[in-house]
Order: C-alpha cells, then sequence, then structure tokens
C-alpha cells in the first residue's frame, strides 16, 4: 500500500466523530483530497460523471505556469549576476535566483493557504483549488526585490479582498493575484515601481552600484528622447531578441514572452483558457497600437509611434494575456462578450501606457478595470441572445 | 427523408453495449406493479394483499385524474404492496398463477381502425391501462386526452445508454407497429413523425422504412425535446405528445388482441455486466432475474431507465411499466490512485480535452459511479452550454433557481430543459444541475395546474 495511503488511514480516527481533532475534519479532508481524489459517489442522476473536476482544472494552468518559474529563478539570477558583477555561471545564477524567488512562493502559499483555510472552515466547505493558481500567478507578477512582509500582505489582501469577501473561487470578480498585485503597486510604490525594484543587487558584487541603471524596457520608453524607441531599446542592450525570450530585468517570471505563448498554446489546447479572449486581447493592441501610429508626429511622444508588436512583448503584456485575462471566473461567460472583454483589455493597456506615465505596464490595471465591466458585457449578450429565443410561456 | 442533427450533446462512449441478440428469459414466479419510479403519478390503491387479480386487473390509479389507471401485468395473487418514505406506494407485487387469467377487453381490427371514433378509440387505450404510456411536452406528464396534440412524435431508437434498438423490438412486428401508428394517427389526428437515428447499417436499412423523420447526432437527439426544441415554429406546437417506439407495440397489441400486453424488451449492459445483451422478459419482471448469472461482480448499482435520466433501483425490485434499460455499473466507492489529478489520463473519459484521451479517443469507456471530485463553485467553464442540446445556458439558468427567479429561468429556457442530464455530467465543479433544473421544472408545473 501507499505509503502516504497508509499514513492518512492511521491519522484518520483523530479526525472523525468523537476523535481529538473532530472539528478540523475538513482540514483533514482537503489535504487527503489533495493526494487521493474521494471515494464519493452520485447520489442521483445522471449517475456517471466526468473525470474532470476544478483540482484538474486549476493544475492545468499550474503546469502552465511551472517553466515561467524556472525560467523567472534563472532570470533574477542572471540579472543580479550581472548587475554585480558576479560569475554568469548558468548553476551559481540558478542557485541565486532560486534563493530568492523560493522564499516569496512559501510566504505566499503559506499566507494563502492560511486565509483560504480559516475562511474554508468558518464556511464549512472545502479549499478551492483557485487559490494555489493564484498563489502560483502572484510572485511572479512581483519584482524581486519586494519585502517577503509585503509579499504576505499582498496575497493576504488579494486573498481575501479579492475574492473571500464575495465567497470564494467562483464568486470573486476580480482576479484575486492582481488584486493584490496591484494593492502593493499602490501601496507601496518605492517598493514595486521605479527602476531599482527589478534587480537584486547581491553582497560581495564587484561592480560599483552606480554603474548600474537598471532601467526596465517600459521606463526607457517613456523617457527616451529618441525619435524610435527600439533604437532606444537596443543602445541599451534590449534587442528584439532579448525582449522576446524576456531576459531583462522585470518582475520575476512575467517578461518570457515565448514562454507566454508556449502557455497559451497549451492552455488552449486542453481547453482551460478560451482562444477568444487571448485573440481579442491581441486584436486590441494592434488596432489600437496601429491607430495611434497614424495620428503620430514628430510632436508627439515617441510612444505614439511604436510599432504595436512591441506593445505585445515588455511590460507582462503577454503574461496578462497568457494567464490573467484568461481567468474564466473574472472574464465574462458569454463567447461575444469575451471578445469584446479581450479586446477592450488590449485597447486599454496601449492607451494607458502610451498617454498615462503614471502605470508604465498598463495590462494590470486595465484587466482589473474590464473585470468590473465583464458581467455588463455578459448581461448585454445574454439579452440578445434570450431575445432570439422562441418563449415558451405565454 | 428529411435529417435533423444535432451538433451538440455528447456521446459517453460507456462500455458494455448489448449487440443485437436477443434472449428469451423463463417465466418469473413474481411481477409487480412499480408505482416508485413514475413521476408526476399520484397512486390510489385499488387492491389489497390477497386479492385475486387477472392481467389488466385495476391495481391503482391516478389521484389527479382517477380514470387514469394501471393495471396488472400478471394474473394471480397480490402477495405484498410495499409502502416507501411518507407511505409512497412504492410496489404490488404479484404472485404469478401457473395459468394466468386475464382481462377481456373491446378488440378492433385493422379495418374497423379508420371508421372508429377518436374519442371511442381513445377510452379504450385509457381503459386498458396504457394511456399513461403517451406523454406530453414540455413537463413530460401523461398527455391530456381531452386536446388534440400539434404533433405526436414516436421515437424509436433511444440513444441513451443504453436502450433496446429497433432492430430487435421490431424484429417479427412491423405488422403490429404499423397498425399502431395508424392507431395513433386516428388519435393525433395527423400522421405520427416516426424518428430514426440515421446512419444505420446496412442490414437494418428497413428500420428506416417505419420512420418519417431522421436525426443524427450524439445522446440526445433521439429525444422528442431537442426535435420539438429544433423544428417548432410558434408556441402552441410545444405542447406536442410523444411515445416510445416499443410503446407504440403495446398500444396495438390491447387494440388488437383485447388483452393487457405484457411483453417487454429490454437490454442489459453497462461496464459491470458480464454479459450485455436484449432480454425478451415481461413488464414488472423482478430485476433479480435480469441479471442473474450476469453480474460481474463488486458492489453494482442497477440503473434503470439509462445511466444519465435514470434511477437506480435496489436488487429487489421490478421493471417499471416504462423502462427498457438496465444497465450495471460499478459503483466507485473507492478514492482514487495517489496524485491521480496530476496523471496524463490516457484512458480518462472526459467531454473536456484536459486528459490525453481526448487525443486518442478510446472506443469505450468503463465508467463507474463515482462522483470523480468534490462540490465547488461555478468556475464558468462553459462546458454546460456547449453540450446542451437545446442551447440553455444551465449554469445561468441554475443561478436564477437559485436565487428564486423563476421568470428568468423560464426566459433562458427552462421549459425547453430536456433533462438529458449532460450539463450535470460535464460540471467539474460537480453541480447537480440536472436535479436542480428538474426541481424547478416540476415545481412550475405544479404552479400551472
Amino acid at each position: 500500500m501507499n505509503p502516504v495511503k497508509r499514513f492518512f488511514d492511521s491519522q484518520r480516527r483523530h479526525f472523525e466523530n468523537g476523535g481529538r481533532w473532530a472539528r478540523y475534519f475538513f482540514l483533514y479532508e482537503n489535504l487527503e483530497s489533495v493526494f487521493f481524489a474521494p471515494a464519493t459517489v452520485t447520489a442521483a442522476s445522471p449517475h456517471v460523471r466526468d473525470s474532470l473536476d476544478v483540482k484538474r482544472f486549476m493544475f492545468l494552468v499550474i503546469v502552465a505556469l511551472l517553466p515561467h518559474y524556472a525560467f523567472g529563478a534563472y532570470n533574477v539570477g542572471y540579472q543580479s549576476h550581472l548587475a554585480s558583477g558576479l560569475p554568469l555561471e548558468i548553476g551559481a545564477v540558478f542557485l541565486s535566483g532560486l534563493g530568492v524567488v523560493l522564499p516569496m512562493v512559501a510566504v505566499t502559499y503559506a499566507v494563502g493557504y492560511f486565509w483560504e483555510a480559516l475562511f474554508a472552515s468558518v464556511r464549512k466547505h472545502e479549499i478551492s483549488e483557485g487559490l494555489f493558481v493564484t498563489c502560483a500567478l502572484f510572485p511572479l507578477t512581483l519584482p524581486p526585490t519586494q519585502p517577503l512582509w509585503q509579499v504576505a500582505l499582498g496575497i493576504s489582501f488579494g486573498v481575501v479582498i479579492g475574492k473571500e469577501i464575495f465567497g470564494g473561487t467562483g464568486r470573486n470578480f476580480l482576479n484575486p493575484a492582481l488584486t493584490g498585485r496591484a494593492f502593493l503597486y499602490f501601496a507601496y510604490p518605492a517598493q514595486t515601481s521605479g527602476d531599482a525594484v527589478w534587480t537584486v543587487l547581491l553582497a560581495g558584487r564587484t561592480a560599483s552600484v552606480d554603474a548600474f541603471t537598471g532601467a526596465t524596457p517600459l521606463a526607457i520608453a517613456q523617457a527616451t528622447e529618441a525619435a524610435a524607441i527600439p533604437q532606444a531599446w537596443s543602445d541599451a542592450g534590449y534587442s528584439f531578441g532579448t525582449l522576446f525570450l524576456g531576459l531583462y530585468p522585470d518582475s520575476i517570471g512575467a517578461s518570457a514572452t515565448l514562454l507566454c505563448i508556449i502557455g497559451a498554446l497549451f492552455l488552449i489546447t486542453v481547453g482551460v483558457a478560451d482562444y477568444r479572449i487571448i485573440c481579442g486581447d491581441i486584436l486590441g493592441f494592434m488596432v489600437t497600437g496601429t491607430l495611434l501610429n497614424l495620428i503620430a508626429s514628430p510632436s508627439t511622444s515617441p510612444y505614439l509611434a511604436l510599432n504595436p508588436f512591441y506593445h505585445l512583448l515588455v511590460g507582462g503584456a503577454a503574461f496578462g494575456i497568457a494567464y490573467m485575462t484568461t481567468d474564466p471566473v473574472s472574464a465574462p461567460a458569454m463567447p461575444n462578450a469575451r471578445w469584446i472583454y479581450g479586446f477592450l483589455i488590449g485597447m486599454l493597456t496601449v492607451l494607458i501606457r502610451v498617454f498615462n506615465p503614471a502605470f508604465p505596464e498598463g495590462i494590470g490595471i486595465a484587466i482589473l478595470f474590464m473585470n468590473c465591466f465583464a458581467p455588463l458585457l455578459d448581461e448585454i449578450q445574454i439579452r440578445i441572445r434570450l431575445k432570439k429565443r422562441m418563449p415558451n410561456v405565454r | 427523408m428529411h435529417i435533423v442533427h444535432l451538433k451538440k450533446g455528447y456521446d459517453l462512449r460507456l462500455a458494455g453495449r448489448p449487440d443485437g441478440a436477443l434472449e428469451e428469459l423463463p417465466r418469473p414466479k413474481q411481477v409487480a406493479a412499480v408505482a416508485e419510479r413514475l413521476r408526476f403519478v399520484k397512486p390510489r390503491l385499488a387492491v389489497k394483499v390477497g386479492d385475486r387479480v387477472k392481467v389488466g386487473s385495476l391495481l391503482f390509479s391516478d389521484k389527479r385524474r382517477p380514470e387514469l389507471q394501471f393495471r396488472s401485468p400478471g394474473g394471480g395473487t397480490v402477495c405484498a404492496v410495499n409502502f416507501g418514505p411518507r407511505r409512497r406506494l412504492q410496489e404490488i407485487r404479484i404472485e404469478l398463477d401457473a395459468e394466468e387469467p386475464y382481462e377481456e377487453f373491446e378488440r378492433i381490427s385493422g379495418a374497423e381502425l379508420e371508421s372508429t371514433d377518436r374519442r371511442r378509440l381513445v377510452e379504450l387505450i385509457i381503459g386498458g391501462g396504457l394511456w399513461p404510456l403517451i406523454r406530453e411536452l414540455p413537463f413530460r406528464d401523461t398527455a391530456r386526452p381531452e386536446i388534440v396534440p400539434p404533433a405526436l412524435y414516436v421515437n424509436l431508437d433511444n440513444l441513451e445508454p443504453f436502450h433496446p434498438l429497433p432492430e430487435v423490438y421490431l424484429r417479427d412486428r412491423r405488422e403490429r407497429m404499423a397498425f399502431g401508428l395508424q392507431a395513433l394517427k386516428r388519435i393525433a389526428g395527423a400522421p405520427a413523425v416516426v424518428t430514426v437515428c440515421r446512419p444505420r447499417s446496412a442490414d437494418s436499412e428497413w428500420v428506416n422504412g417505419l420512420a418519417s423523420q431522421g436525426i443524427s447526432g450524439n445522446y440526445p437527439a433521439h429525444d422528442p425535446g431537442v426535435l420539438l426544441y429544433r423544428t417548432k415554429t410558434s408556441l402552441d406546437q410545444q405542447h406536442a405528445w410523444f411515445i416510445d417506439g416499443q410503446d407504440v407495440l403495446l398500444i396495438a397489441e390491447l387494440l388488437q388482441t383485447g388483452r393487457y400486453p405484457t411483453e417487454r424488451m429490454v437490454s442489459l449492459g453497462g461496464p459491470a455486466a458480464a454479459d450485455s445483451r436484449h432480454l425478451r422478459t415481461r413488464i414488472g419482471a423482478p430485476l433479480a432475474a435480469l441479471t442473474q448469472g450476469r453480474i460481474a461482480g463488486g458492489e453494482v448499482r442497477r440503473v434503470v431507465g439509462g445511466v444519465l435520466t435514470g434511477s437506480a433501483a435496489s436488487p429487489e425490485s421490478f421493471l417499471g411499466l416504462f423502462e427498457k434499460s438496465l444497465v450495471l455499473l460499478p459503483e466507485g466507492r473507492r478514492s482514487g490512485t495517489f496524485l491521480g489529478w496530476t496523471l496524463p489520463g490516457a484512458e480518462t473519459p472526459s467531454y473536456s480535452r484536459t486528459f490525453l484521451s481526448a487525443f486518442r479517443r478510446p472506443a469505450e469507456h468503463p465508467m463507474d459511479c463515482n462522483r470523480h471530485g468534490g462540490l465547488r463553485a461555478c468556475i464558468q467553464c462553459n462546458f454546460c452550454p456547449q453540450v446542451c442540446p437545446v442551447d440553455i445556458l444551465p449554469q445561468l439558468a441554475y443561478k436564477a433557481i437559485l436565487a428564486g427567479e423563476v421568470e428568468e429561468a423560464l426566459d433562458h429556457g427552462l421549459l425547453d430543459c430536456v433533462e438529458c442530464g449532460l450539463c450535470a455530467f460535464v460540471c467539474p465543479s460537480k453541480i447537480d444541475l440536472l436535479q436542480a433544473l428538474r426541481e424547478a421544472r416540476a415545481k412550475f408545473y405544479d404552479e400551472l395546474a
């Protein structure tokens, strides 16, 4: 027999009626259900049920995110070694990165699980797996220098205010991971924005701190006086390839456009993410960017003239498109509403980036904003759809 | 033949499909009239233990309409009248005599059929206790004999796993079927719309000849409610009647022979059936007689009336008047494999594409009654609207029902719902959508009455 099974079977009596910890049975049950699907059988028709449950549905998102963690650990280490003047061996780089990323992930999961378990115990329901996706997404959006106590605070806000007070996963209207991220952005701007936060400077560095600028592509795009932003980027060392692979100072795992494309294709293939949202997003970016190109002139900001493809490349746009906009709970449910939702997110992101220097990345705010409008978009399409339906009651 | 194709819906590919073989079962010692699985009917008992009954004697009637009667599927002595919770009539068991006496009803020949008054014909079927076999959409209660229906559907096929094939139950009975359809034409005032599922194999082409409407696609393409939804042009058509193909034979037999019919072809199958086949037995036969020596072992659930919409029956139960399907499903009361949700699932049955099985499409799946997951809130995965055969948004209709907004649920098409159960089947949050929609429909029906 499986040793884990044996352990659960031996501990079960403590949690069952009359046991020492009978009131914590839900915790036992939740933990057991992580390892072994429950033996519950159907009570009425349909007597057979599909094998898919929410656990697997959510798990597939985490699978798509795992490469981002591997990349994130490498990139964090790479950038900090680069800035600190340390050797760029892959093993050493990866280890330093892991030293930064792992504690953040551990804190996120510990604090997130605490809140979810607390609400689950009060409400007497099982722990919903949406939490694990939220906790997987959240650290990837943070700068690697974020203090751990702020990480804890951010995930607490995301889980409690973004989700639990509305009733938990499935009843929230905002993306909980982004809610937590936005909270940190507004509450602790010094630790979440600017040029300095995206690179961890290590002890024992050989390069002087002054030599390190660490400007992100978005900051360069905002500040450049040059006629063309791509030129300014490549002057700063950010070639197209670098931007595409994501090897520049940015939040932990969100810069890897290549991985985002792979992840999005994977999620579409398994049917967890809706291609309509993703295509809508991209369309929104492209159309808005092109329109801005048309009105761009030498007297306007060079940002207006930026090829819209570059908008998709930087500032976590691909990450937001692949993993944040496709959250089925906070997105609209109706197919056409999803196209519009995606399109408006793309449009808003570009507009925010170009016209509002206060929010250089733009997409997080755009998604949260459109989350609020998702029910309205749904309502419109549902009304149109129900009008076409032949009524059954006089 | 015009063919209506259903793009949505889903084929379960459940293992244990019965083939065309037919086995004759010996005459049982006991039969029973089952009342516990009759929907809507409020039984009023007409016999007591020890009474002598003939085949076709009155056993109970419907309190709501006393003229609607349920008659004895066997002749002999009433040996038990069992009641379920809240003293609801469960079943009336009859110990069969060696020579069963028959109640004699009026006979009608094919030639007389054309000249018989419609009302007279309806009275004969009501008097013979077979009127409840004709049901009325959208609620699927017994048809109201006083109205002339906008249409009468006869579905020869039933795609829900597993129902008898028309090739089997119509073999050697085509003349009787023609007689039955002629009688139904008199009752409905127009030829019945006989549906058959396409395509069929070459050696069963003859079944197509009986049909006037072809249907194709996944379960529940056969359902008269689906056909009505796809073809109706006005509100007046929604009270169409329907009857199962095999039940037409019963009505024909009653009218032709003047005796209450007892023969029933049942399909027995499912993953826990050692031997899947069609059985020729009789209405009210004990389930134990059907499953004798055919259960593969382990804890098995006996589902009558299809795995998606039917009911679980106890091993001591009997075959009800409407029931033509017995599926044996492993109960599946065991916890999953270690970290099962992380496995690729090359053989795992699923409507979604989240398992490897979606890309290799195994021919059939050995399913069980395990729920495969815990209850969660709706996560808007959109599987239920994708599978719904009548374009309802089940998740939103369900939320409207939960909020007590019946009007909104009706706007969503609650009355179009054919209660196929696919929404609940595909739901990853394991929400009991079918039960919620069924209850809401029944409640609305009660309020109308």
